[in-house]
């Protein structure tokens, strides 16, 4: 019954969040605002990742190639899809709800035990339209960015692999890289990241919007952003995976 | 004018307010007092509409509030000012933002006329060389002024404060007390002041109603305090020796 009502008051919340804004002019501001809280300040998180786990999956690929009927360029194919299929957009989504989400969530959440989003409503603002459009409208425009530039930093690790040890040579790398491309698998993370990117800001905004008690409970519903935003992110994927690659 | 006819909230079984009726005139600090958990935070609550009275009707000016569309309680609220208990400053917007924010989402004005008013809001107050520190940066007391200029910014014809003194030292809520009454008499504001301090009570209320498990228990000004022979109003007024002291010298 408690997971029915939480739908429920987590599409009444989002009838409010996507009417009109009181303000075009403060709307954009606060849009451009969480352009940099979600998307420029996450950069360097996925910059990181990206690249490690680029050059680990080039690793551990090359070692488990060890068949000499397997063609080594293989190793470049196989973290180039990796990266584009899995990887930027659902594992980083993974990063970002525990990022972004408890940010989120603690933000809003703090807000609402301080009484600054009851001050939003007696000022004629609508709070849920105020607060989380923007970070819903920020997370869409910046994720498909974060996913490109994953995509392309994970690709860079393995290549530094290829040049700095000898489990691939480069011209096999940048070989397997090109060979057999689908393009539509960048439309399909594209896809996904957009979908993630939804799901983690609306999720987390509904457990700091409605948070209520002290600093504990900000405290457990940033954790609760976090968990269901995971559970909703694997959950599409899945449903995505079936809908758009089979 | 604000009134209130007939209105009752309940949560669950908990019937917390009981058929309230009352009134609060323009240009008087009307004060609603009660112990903690009598019901007088949910009363203002429901007066200012972050909460929906199960029955009754809340007039401002003869308009009603409680069952009227977003659009028009969206052009009420413009008229009224808040002063919550703990400021409910944007935490992460400056001194001057915050008194600002008003202005920036219902007025047209140009940046410098904006700023001619943030200043005058902020003088009024007595805020001095705080324009660009935050909220946090900040004593409480000064927070709580912040908080009435952001209040009076739009020019209100209604101000309502919950505990607007409270976690502050006495010469603080004085100042803070006398501030409200002023500015309520200046512009001839209806006031509504939510409070247990007696201190405030006996240095602005022009009326008082006191709550009591939910009823409207007892209406009157400061003076009959002292003549009433109501028993919980008597208990929770003089609960302390220094206002048994005064009641004595009084009568």
């Amino acid at each position: 019954m408690v997971i029915i009502a939480n739908i429920g008051k987590y599409f009444f919340l989002m009838i409010q969040v996507f009417s009109r804004p009181v303000n075009k002019k403060i709307f954009f501001k606060r849009f451009l605002q969480e352009i940099e809280q979600i998307g420029l300040n996450s950069i360097w998180i996925v910059a990181i990742v990206s690249i490690f786990m680029g050059a680990v999956l080039t690793l551990q690929v090359a070692i488990n190639f060890e068949n000499p009927l397997i063609p080594r360029y293989l190793i470049g194919l196989s973290a180039r899809d990796t990266m584009i299929l899995e990887f930027s957009s659902t594992i980083i989504c993974l990063i970002l709800a525990g990022k972004v989400g408890s940010n989120i969530a603690s933000e809003i959440g703090t807000m609402k035990i301080t009484e600054q989003i009851d001050a939003l409503e007696i000022m004629g603002v609508n709070p849920a339209n105020y607060l989380i459009l923007p970070k819903i409208l920020a997370a869409l425009f910046t994720f498909p960015f974060l996913n490109l530039m994953s995509i392309i930093l994970g690709i860079v690790g393995g290549l530094l692999i290829a040049v700095f040890t000898d489990v691939v040579s480069v011209f096999n790398y940048i070989y397997g890289l090109r060979y057999l491309f689908v393009p539509f698998y960048v439309t399909y993370s594209l896809i996904k990241i957009c979908f993630f990117a939804v799901i983690i800001t609306s999720i987390s905004s509904f457990y700091g919007y409605y948070t209520e008690g002290g600093a504990l409970e900000v405290g457990k519903s940033s954790t609760k952003a976090v968990v269901y935003s995971i559970i909703m992110i694997l959950l599409f994927n899945l449903i995505l995976t079936q809908l758009l690659l089979t | 004018m604000i009134e209130v006819v007939n209105v009752n909230k309940l949560f669950g079984d908990n019937h917390v307010l009981k058929d309230i009726s009352t009134s609060f005139e323009p240009g008087k600090v009307s004060m609603i007092i009660g112990r903690s958990g009598s019901g007088k935070t949910v009363l203002l609550k429901c007066i200012i509409g972050l909460l929906i009275p199960d029955s009754g009707e809340i007039y401002f000016d003869k308009r009603e509030f409680t069952k009227s569309n977003i659009k028009f309680k969206t052009q009420i609220r413009q008229e009224l000012g808040m002063v919550f208990q703990g400021g409910a400053l944007f935490t992460s917007s400056t001194v001057e933002e915050n008194v600002r924010f008003p202005l920036d989402l219902f007025t047209n004005w140009s940046k410098s006329e904006k700023q001619k008013r943030v200043d005058f809001c902020l003088e009024r107050v007595g805020i001095k060389n705080a324009n660009k520190l935050y909220p946090t940066e900040i004593s409480g007391g000064m927070q709580k002024r912040v908080a009435i200029a952001r209040a009076i910014v739009l020019n209100p014809k209604y101000l309502c404060c919950d505990e607007p003194n409270s976690g502050l030292d006495p010469q603080t809520a004085i100042l803070i007390d006398r501030l409200i009454s002023k500015i309520t008499k200046e512009y001839n504001i209806t006031t509504i002041v939510n409070t247990h301090d007696m201190n405030s009570v006996m240095e602005i209320a022009d009326s008082i109603n006191f709550i009591f498990q939910g009823n409207n228990w007892w209406q009157g000004t400061k003076d009959d305090i002292f003549n009433t022979d109501n028993k919980e109003l008597n208990d929770f007024v003089f609960a302390s020796e220094l206002c048994k002291k005064i009641k004595k010298e009084t009568t």
